[in-house]
């Protein structure tokens, strides 16, 4: 995908609906997540599909960055978090005792809201994951490797070692894409990753998604309806921590089954 | 808008007057301060100049042997700059470390009712008087050390170093804890979602992003280490020695002019003057001390805005 | 551990991770064990001074004078002493340092003097104490004669607290909104009149606060006292700002520097009576910013 223009694109082929069967990378069951007595999202049943990428749309506040956090553990460090109900990874329970959230980490990365590079150089950015998890390869070349998949390389090949935090938002936020794929992960999250990011940056983050659907099973959270209409494979649509709609991304957007996500969709584009 | 209309906006006088003369007020209390830096500088340029008079800055500086009070007198400040140095990198050793580990811990790994716990008790450590240390030092450390090393002196710069070292670790936790804190919690999730363990986490991403702040605090910490007065007074003894042996007894800057202002001596004489030469590289050290550690500081806030 | 199935990534890394984790439990184990190294150290410390001293305390030690004779030994003229010099630096320092705060935080334009006044002020806060008594043996003690007496002494207390108040202060003074600021003015108040009705009352409690661990700081100070020279026998105390005092800091040094056992545990007593008021002093610290934090 090329053009950032506005509006929801036309189906590719090949774009799989809840109903064909995929293989689930996640599956949710009574899911229901919070923080103390406060209760974010109730009773969810949802499946992610693999290689595929999914949008959870909703207003703020309905849950949906609690639950993408869910997937990979990072809910782990606010101590007051609670989970009830199920949420497999490839059919192991994600919050098992005996699972370790850092093995599944390393399968599962994260991009963040805000782009959140290390105090550290560029080349450093990328091959510290791999080499604190013992890369058995050749750090360098899995760095290259990881610039020109998150399309940064041509950007940044000149200054490998200079500092990270003097790349502009756009570049840093493809970087933290670049350290996240230099783990070879099966899953990538993504919190609202364009949310702080001008057009033209968020425009070349949504071509740089495009180009990784084939080989990475991709969670985003965006609060931005174009941006999952024009990207995603699939979308739920939260509010008030309840999932209102599940579907295929075309069907969401232009045949919602339902009056709240016809709503929310037109809305937002109103 | 007609005549009156203004007349009713113009500036009031006695109300200008009020608002000037407290604003008067409040400035010159404001002055007030550099009116004391200025009075630190010529108090201490003007006493040492004197003494300066009778002895070379090259002799003061170079000079090995601090005898200010024997016939011929010697003044070399070495002595002194190496029992006030043997303090300082003495209890920088053990403080430095130990205070950067407490804010790791602090920071990055208990949990909020721990915090609760240990920081106040850290400002109660911090709060003690100084004089305390030195009670301490005496009573306790030093008989401790002479029970473990029988050959240590009853003073000796050891026990000194150790009892600064109890006195600078809250400063030194509290501020790496600072410095610490301020490094954005998204670089830690960055890092816990590459496949991170805590301890690869807090020692390859957090402390680093610190640095600068961290290495500020140390600097703050050994020149609070150098001023330091009445515990090394009380416990490191009153011989101006150059030694690297932190068994013996020492003398540091400060305690020489303890020694000396508490010895009563009268104005005008040399050993009068000697302190103000010594209080006078005092201040120049701990000065430059501080500028740095601001310095340091500045480049770190410039790292994340 | 459980194994995580297809998509895993392992054959690419040896992840060590068993080891890993060991060497990250056993650096927190380290950590942990620092930090109640240094908590452990308070309680020895407390304990020593506890053991040492408790069995001296009594009505007659607090007041009775110095004495050749332990037995007989007090700190009444410390007490005393300490007490004027606490009451003199107190109202010298802190019209002073809060006033030079409220110019600095609401007054002063942001010029290039304002700017190293702020730079001053923190600059002295770095300057070891000793030093000012330097100041104050040169210039309070001789040029100015005003002796050993409780003026010097509040004199020099006041230049070298002077940093600390303004800068607490100041922080007070922050905490107020900028909009409460814009409001008053707004409906016509003059810059004072805003300061005086709406600023200072709303920081009132902090600024209380921050002066008195300032203050606090008095109780322990003694380097800068001893080098103005403060005797250690008083054997009457102050009646006024001119006469000679001493203070229970200096008495409790004196008392450690003999070698003399049972003059070290007076000392240890006098540290007992030194802490406890410290200690006072800063529940009320603690007790003010605890109701405001509470109210607002």
């Amino acid at each position: 995908m090329t053009d950032a223009a506005p509006g929801p694109t036309q189906p590719t082929e090949g774009r799989a609906g809840p109903d064909v069967q995929v293989e689930a990378a996640f599956t949710c069951r009574g899911l229901t997540l919070g923080y103390g007595d406060h209760v974010v999202v109730r009773d969810l049943d949802l499946e992610f599909p693999e290689k595929r990428i999914t949008a959870i749309i909703g207003p703020s506040g309905c849950g949906k960055s609690t639950l993408v956090r869910t997937l990979n553990r990072m809910n782990d460090f606010i101590p007051s978090f609670t989970k009830a109900g199920t949420c497999l990874y490839r059919g192991v329970e994600l919050y098992d005792p005996s699972l370790d959230p850092v093995l599944l980490r390393r399968q599962v990365g994260m991009v963040f809201q805000k782009p959140n590079p290390f105090p550290k150089t560029i080349l450093q950015n990328v091959t510290w994951g791999p080499m604190i998890n013992g890369y058995t390869g050749d750090l360098r070349e899995l760095a290259v490797e990881s610039l020109q998949k998150a399309a940064l390389w041509g950007e940044v090949a000149a200054r490998l070692d200079q500092p990270a935090l003097s790349l502009s938002g756009g570049q840093q936020q493809r970087l933290c894409i670049a350290r996240t794929l230099a783990m070879q992960p099966d899953v990538i999250l993504m919190d609202e990753p364009c949310s702080s990011l001008d057009p033209v940056s968020t425009s070349r983050i949504e071509e740089l998604m495009d180009s990784l659907r084939e080989r990475y099973t991709i969670v985003i959270v965006t609060h931005n309806m174009q941006q999952a209409a024009r990207i995603s494979d699939l979308t739920a649509f939260l509010e008030g921590g309840d999932l209102v709609e599940f579907g295929d991304t075309d069907q969401i957007f232009t045949r919602p089954l339902y009056k709240r996500t016809e709503d929310y969709v037109t809305g937002r584009f109103g | 808008m007609t005549a009156t209309q203004l007349d009713a906006l113009r500036k009031s006088s006695t109300r200008q007057w009020k608002e000037g003369s407290i604003h008067g007020v409040l400035m010159t209390s404001a002055l007030l301060s550099i009116l004391t830096t200025v009075g630190v500088v010529a108090v201490l340029a003007a006493e040492s100049s004197t003494f300066f008079r009778e002895v070379s800055p090259v002799e003061f500086l170079t000079g090995t042997k601090w005898t200010p009070l024997f016939d011929p007198p010697s003044h070399g400040v070495l002595p002194l700059l190496c029992g006030t140095g043997l303090i300082a990198v003495g209890s920088g050793i053990l403080a430095l470390p130990i205070g950067l580990a407490i804010a790791v811990y602090l920071s990055e790994m208990a949990n909020r009712r721990r915090r609760r716990i240990v920081k106040p008790m850290l400002e109660v450590l911090a709060g003690i008087p100084t004089v305390v240390y030195g009670y301490f030092a005496l009573t306790f450390v030093t008989p401790c050390l002479r029970w473990l090393i029988p050959s240590t002196e009853v003073f000796n710069a050891a026990a000194g170093a150790i009892v600064v070292a109890i006195m600078i670790l809250p400063m030194v936790a509290s501020l790496c804890d600072d410095s610490l804190q301020a490094v954005p919690a998204s670089l830690r999730q960055a890092a816990y979602s590459l496949g991170a363990t805590p301890r690869e986490v807090s020692v390859g991403i957090v402390v680093p992003g610190a640095l600068s702040g961290i290495l500020a605090s140390f600097v703050l910490a050994l020149s609070r280490a150098i001023g330091e007065t009445m515990a090394v007074t009380l416990a490191a003894g009153a011989t101006p020695r150059l030694t690297l042996n932190p068994l013996e007894s020492i003398q540091t800057m400060t305690a020489f002019m303890a020694q000396v202002s508490s010895g009563d001596a009268p104005s005008g004489t040399s050993q009068y003057n000697s302190i103000f030469a010594v209080g006078f590289l005092l201040f120049a050290i701990t000065l430059f001390m501080n500028w740095l550690a601001q310095r340091v500081l500045h480049r770190f806030r410039e790292a994340y805005e | 551990m459980t194994s995580l199935g297809l998509g895993d990534n392992a054959h690419l890394f040896q992840a060590n991770l068993e080891q890993r984790r060991r060497r990250s439990a056993r650096f927190r184990r380290a950590c942990s064990a620092f930090t109640w190294l240094g908590v452990g150290t308070l309680f020895v410390l407390l304990g020593q001074i506890l053991y040492q001293g408790a069995a001296w305390l009594g009505w007659d030690f607090l007041t009775s004078f110095a004495s050749r004779f332990p037995s007989r030994a007090g700190i009444f003229a410390a007490l005393v002493g300490t007490l004027w010099l606490i009451v003199t630096t107190a109202a010298i320092s802190i019209p002073v340092g809060v006033a030079a705060a409220i110019y600095l935080e609401e007054y002063a334009p942001r010029t290039r003097l304002t700017r190293f006044l702020e730079l001053n002020i923190s600059n002295l806060a770095g300057v070891p104490s000793i030093v000012y008594g330097l100041l104050g043996l040169a210039v309070f003690v001789r040029w100015l004669s005003l002796e050993r007496s409780v003026i010097s002494g509040a004199l020099t207390m006041s230049v070298l607290i002077l940093p600390v108040i303004v800068t607490a202060a100041r922080e007070a003074l922050r905490a107020v909104p900028p909009s409460l600021r814009d409001a008053a003015l707004g409906v016509g108040a003059t810059r004072w009149q805003c300061t005086w009705h709406h600023v200072i009352p709303q920081a009132l409690p902090g600024i209380l606060t921050g002066v008195i661990l300032a203050i606090s700081r008095v109780f322990g100070e003694t380097a800068p006292l001893l080098v103005i020279g403060l005797p250690i026998f008083v054997s009457r105390t102050p009646s006024g700002l001119g006469d000679s005092f001493t203070v229970l800091p200096l008495q409790i040094y004196n008392w450690t520097q003999r070698p003399n056992h049972e003059f070290q545990n007076l000392a240890a007593a006098g540290i007992i009576v030194l802490l406890v008021v410290l200690l006072l002093t800063n529940l009320v610290a603690v007790v003010l910013r605890q109701r405001t934090e509470t109210e607002s």
